[in-house]
């Protein structure tokens, strides 16, 4: 009877368009923020090197097959790198001053040998957990994480053998010896692979292992920085990309690819969002005034109401149960029809070769709970205030 | 429940001169369970004292105190439960909601306590006149049957004190009467005490005592 009374003068068309502006701000805020996280998720765990990673090297040309331009980074270079915005971490990849050979050491695989190439870079461009990933003098066992590539080569010679092609969780339980070498010792180590990467063309070991290598087995000279990582900011990657184009540096196509798609993307995203979060606090508002407009007609009706023995408090709940439910049917409105945009806009990214995760990210459910608690606190102030004013008018 | 009104004046009738036996700038006390006529001409803060004996404006000087309590220092919590269980109004301008039924008006004050049924409300209507307005909106009654309903409406709760503002000025005789001795049964049915507010006219009613304005 309450509700009967106090909303009984209520403008629909209003209310109408306050809940259709509201249905359509949490629909865009609640896809656009979903559509963010997975798009800044896409390709993280396909690749072991982290995201927005690059391997740069300075670009080849005439003047440094002369001798003329310089091929290595010094200290100063990659300092003033880092000192770029765009760009949070830079670190040198390390490569072997030392012989190594790479074998097959298991009975199941047949005996294959090469002389290789390692290198080294800092854990924290690698996707891989720390405890799997070390090595100590006296270990026998080294963890290396292989380039694809050498994997590729690996089954087409085992194809050639007549033996079965093996997967990436087979090859990681293959024995593997390494031997390293100069001119006067050689040392052999068991070689685990832990992981596969698409984007080192080398295979990488730990940087204690390097270490060991490079001081015990050295080849003598110094070993030039030709490689460096540098991993860029989020959505910022069109800067590293201009930047590497400006000082004459160069990445493997791939990496900057997906950097380049990512960053476009999260930027057309954050437009939506803005746009969102502008629309959410615009309906909201517009419904906040709503209701204060409902207040002021119910000016009267709320005063009697108390004279006669209701408590405010009751007052101020039916006024905010009303609006919670509104907001609550928007927001359940909004996220159906957001799992049904979902669905479609998926199968889009998923034709356009852009296969994101399908599971609904918990931020935009997050923002979704987080629009209903600051709309249920305005919602419940503006009940307060306007209930309450009746009160004190003595 | 005593009421006590020590040296009130409000703040509007300051200007105004008032009589010696006023209860305006004097002590008053509104004994429980008497029945009370407060008498004065228009324009001498009838209105204003039911309002400030409810607790609903406070620009006076002086106190007002329920048993030894100033009304000033009552929470929310404590005047809902007092307007519930203690005191109750037949306000000068009805205060009934326009666009409710007879029965949505009764019920919307009666469901606070249960203090009646629906049946035993609508044979209160029956005694005053108006049962077949039940289902009527109350906007589109007259004031005297308005009247009728704010008084039922104002029955419908415990109370120790019943201030009712001129609540027959659109009532004939008869039916003052009629609601007369409704409140009067139900006041002595909780052993309570009422102010009436009038112009003058005792309603041919025995009151213990009458106060001026």
């Amino acid at each position: 009877m309450l509700r009967d009374l106090l909303f009984k003068n209520q403008d629909q068309r209003q209310l109408l368009i306050a809940v259709i502006g509201s249905f359509l701000g949490i629909t865009f805020l609640v896809t656009s923020i979903h559509y963010l996280v997975k798009v800044n998720e896409f390709g993280r765990g396909s690749e072991i090197l982290g995201p927005n990673t690059l391997i740069v090297q300075k670009r080849v040309n005439s003047g440094s097959m002369l001798g003329i331009a310089k091929t290595d980074f010094s200290e100063s270079e990659i300092e003033n790198m880092k000192k770029e915005k765009f760009i949070s971490d830079v670190k040198p990849v390390i490569s072997n001053n030392f012989d190594v050979s790479f074998q097959t050491n298991d009975p199941h695989v047949p005996y294959f040998r090469s002389d290789v190439f390692i290198q080294t870079v800092d854990p924290a461009f690698l996707d891989v957990k720390s405890e799997k990933w070390k090595w100590t003098e006296g270990d026998t066992l080294v963890p290396i994480i292989l380039p694809r590539d050498f994997l590729v080569m690996l089954n087409t010679f085992m194809s050639a053998n007549g033996i079965p092609q093996v997967s990436d969780e087979l090859a990681m339980e293959i024995k593997f010896k390494f031997t390293i070498s100069n001119s006067d010792k050689k040392e052999f180590f068991g070689a685990k692979i832990i992981g596969f990467t698409n984007e080192v063309p080398a295979i990488l070991v730990p940087q204690s292992f390097m270490e060991y290598g490079n001081v015990n087995f050295s080849l003598g000279g110094d070993k030039k920085i030709t490689q460096i990582m540098i991993a860029g900011e989020e959505k910022e990657f069109g800067l590293v990309e201009e930047y590497l184009v400006k000082h004459g540096l160069e990445s493997k196509n791939s990496q900057m690819v997906v950097g380049r798609l990512k960053s476009i993307i999260s930027t057309l995203i954050i437009v939506i969002l803005g746009i969102s979060v502008i629309a959410v606090f615009v309906s909201c508002l517009v419904l906040i005034q709503y209701l204060q407009l409902l207040m002021s007609r119910n000016t009267y009706e709320v005063r009697t109401l108390i004279r006669i023995g209701h408590h405010p408090k009751d007052i101020v709940r039916t006024f905010f149960i009303y609006f919670i439910k509104i907001f609550g049917l928007v927001s359940g409105a909004g996220l159906i029809v957001f799992y049904l945009f979902k669905l479609y806009l998926d199968k889009i990214f998923a034709d356009g070769g852009l296969a994101l995760g399908t599971t609904v990210s918990l931020l935009s459910l997050a923002s979704l709970l987080t629009a209903f608690i600051l709309f249920a606190f305005a919602s419940y102030q503006t009940a307060r205030k306007g209930v309450f004013r009746e009160y004190s008018m003595k | 429940m005593k009421i006590t009104l020590n040296n009130v004046m409000p703040v509007p009738l300051a200007s105004i001169k008032h009589g010696e036996n006023s209860i305006w700038g004097n002590e008053t006390v509104l004994e429980p369970g008497k029945k009370i006529m407060l008498n004065a001409a228009s324009g001498k803060g009838k209105s204003t004292f039911t309002f400030t004996t409810l607790g609903l404006r406070y620009d006076y000087d002086g106190t007002i105190l329920y048993d030894s309590r100033n009304v000033r220092s009552f929470t929310p919590d404590e005047w809902t439960e007092l307007r519930r269980n203690k005191i109750s109004a037949v306000f000068q301008d009805l205060q009934l909601f326009p666009s409710l039924t007879v029965r949505e008006n009764l019920l919307i004050k009666n469901n606070l306590t249960n203090c009646y049924t629906e049946e035993e409300l609508q044979l209160q209507l029956k005694e005053v006149g108006i049962a077949d307005k039940w289902d009527q909106q109350c906007g589109i009654l007259s004031m005297g049957q308005q009247q009728r309903v704010a008084i039922i409406r104002a029955l419908a709760q415990p109370y120790e004190w019943l201030i009712m503002d001129e609540p027959f000025s659109h009532l004939d005789a008869e039916n003052t009467q009629l609601c007369l001795q409704l409140i009067n049964k139900r006041t002595e049915e909780l052993g309570a005490g009422f102010v009436l507010t009038t112009l003058g006219d005792d309603h041919q009613f025995s009151f213990d005592y009458t106060l001026n304005l």
